[in-house]
């Protein structure tokens, strides 16, 4: 139980205090400091890029715990706030670590993933997501590989949901990564290849087909 | 949302996309874009679409109208009131749709037909076409979400809590047990203010130490002010004296704040009220 309670919220490289308070969480959370507990978890989605891509899924069990247990949803409500504010101060982080960015583009698309009303995705984050992912399609953002890794990840995994809200922010996206791919000459190769799979993978309506799959993804032998 | 934070960055990224030669070249949508001009004069004035999409493809608009935002959607809000709000109204959304099917139902019950068609569906589209819903429900969200709040203040208290764990639904008669006001009902905004109250009273016989108080003592110690504490058409002054509820019904005729007045009154009150 307690190993896979980590594994399965990914919370090794919590010190064992906090993996324990997490723990708590998930379990009884009335009992603890809610506020904490989603400081906590946001602090460490900006360092850790493993957590930050995975950290939805144990903020959504606590937020239905909380709501079992108390009715509340203190846990929800800070941790938005949170995330509002580092989102505010995103353009500070990115010149400070690029690492920290990418970390944070994550951690938002991720919570956007999981934190659903009523199983449909927040209205409140569709435009800051947009924002961070223009952000990414930037020229200068797009000269660099981790960004550009970073970019296509979260189009992957939330790409389709993301059109679904606003479809034309998604064109206009796309039309910078065209136009990127077309003219920034100062793209590194695999940042190049990076974003010719994305545009056929929204172009097959957020699919690969069997050929590009080859394509992209199987070894080269020769 | 996008705040006002965003408008430097908004500049950079006109920055960043003011075609440059290459992307001049021969791009026709980028040609377009630019015949507009920063200050739009080159061009007749268009909808408000028109700058998104034509625009150099990063600008988006400073302010926006979502269907689901009464208009303008103020930039600077917190993400957390805003997924509460987003909530409230889904949740009001969803059970209008279940509310409608219950109705529905109510009024096509599943029979088993026996006709020789041998068909077992008892949706007769007569029957549909005769009444959609039996009355009109309340459908204006605005009003549904207040509703929605006030009973959620009722029922984020101890007394509701150990009311519901007392007494089963199965188990409720209907003038002794407390029921949640229907917030599809049409009601008028007193009618339906008070019948909040007098759930809230009823209910605060389940109140933590005075359990086997009598509901004369619970309603003395009744703070008005978290009563009132949503918001209120009908200006509510404390009366310390007793008001006679007149037979024509409590909805129209009782006053605001005549709960300070004789409990036994406003106990027949509930009996009549509470159908």
């Amino acid at each position: 139980m307690e190993n896979s309670t980590k594994e399965e919220y990914k919370i090794q490289s919590f010190d064992l205090e906090t993996q324990k308070l997490l723990k708590t969480a998930l379990k009884d959370p009335g009992s603890v400091d809610l506020e904490k507990v989603s400081n906590v978890i946001v602090d460490q989605s900006l360092k850790d890029q493993i957590f930050s891509r995975e950290a939805g899924r144990i903020c959504y069990t606590i937020i239905q715990a909380e709501a079992k247990q108390t009715n509340g949803n203190v846990f929800r409500r800070n941790l938005l706030n949170r995330l509002q504010q580092e989102f505010k101060a995103r353009e500070e982080t990115r010149k400070r670590s690029t690492q920290e960015w990418v970390c944070l583009v994550s951690f938002i698309c991720n919570i956007f993933d999981y934190l659903k009303v009523n199983n449909i995705p927040m209205m409140a984050l569709v435009h800051p997501v947009y924002d961070c992912l223009f952000r990414l399609a930037q020229s200068d953002a797009l000269q660099n590989e981790e960004e550009v890794d970073c970019l296509v990840l979260q189009l992957h995994r939330i790409g389709d949901q993301l059109e679904k809200m606003n479809m034309q922010l998604m064109d206009e996206l796309f039309n910078l990564l065209r136009d990127g791919f077309l003219l920034q000459e100062d793209l590194s190769s695999m940042g190049r290849l990076l974003l010719l799979e994305i545009l056929e993978f929204r172009a097959g309506g957020w699919t690969l087909s069997e050929t590009a799959q080859k394509y992209y993804y199987s070894e080269v032998t020769d | 949302s996008m705040s006002h934070d965003t408008g430097g960055t908004l500049a950079r990224y006109e920055n960043d996309c003011k075609p440059d030669e290459n992307r001049n070249k021969g791009a026709s949508r980028w040609s377009h874009c630019r015949k507009r001009g920063a200050d739009g004069s080159l061009r007749k004035s268009h909808a408000v679409e028109e700058p998104v999409k034509c625009s150099q493809s990063s600008r988006r608009p400073k302010s926006f109208t979502t269907p689901e935002s009464e208009g303008p959607v103020s930039r600077v809000k917190n993400w957390g009131d805003e997924v509460e709000a987003e909530e409230m109204r889904s949740n009001v959304q969803r059970d209008m749709h279940r509310y409608r099917r219950r109705i529905l139902e109510a009024d096509f019950p599943q029979r088993d037909r026996k006709i020789s068609s041998g068909s077992s569906d008892s949706r007769d589209s007569r029957d549909s076409k005769e009444s959609s819903v039996k009355g009109d429900i309340e459908t204006d969200e605005a009003t549904l979400i207040r509703r929605q709040k006030q009973i959620n203040y009722g029922k984020n208290t101890l007394a509701y809590d150990g009311y519901i764990k007392e007494v089963p639904k199965h188990m409720r008669q209907p003038g002794v047990h407390p029921k949640t006001p229907n917030k599809f009902k049409k009601y008028s905004r007193r009618s339906w203010d008070q019948q909040i109250k007098l759930w809230r009273v009823k209910l605060h016989a389940w109140d933590p130490p005075a359990e086997e108080g009598s509901d004369v003592q619970q309603i003395e110690v009744i703070d008005l002010g978290e009563i009132m504490d949503f918001e209120l058409d009908v200006e509510c002054s404390v009366d310390t004296e007793s008001k006679c509820p007149t037979s024509s019904g409590v909805s129209l005729s009782l006053a605001e704040d005549s709960f300070t007045g004789t409990p036994k009154k406003v106990m027949k009150i509930e009996d009549t009220e509470m159908s």
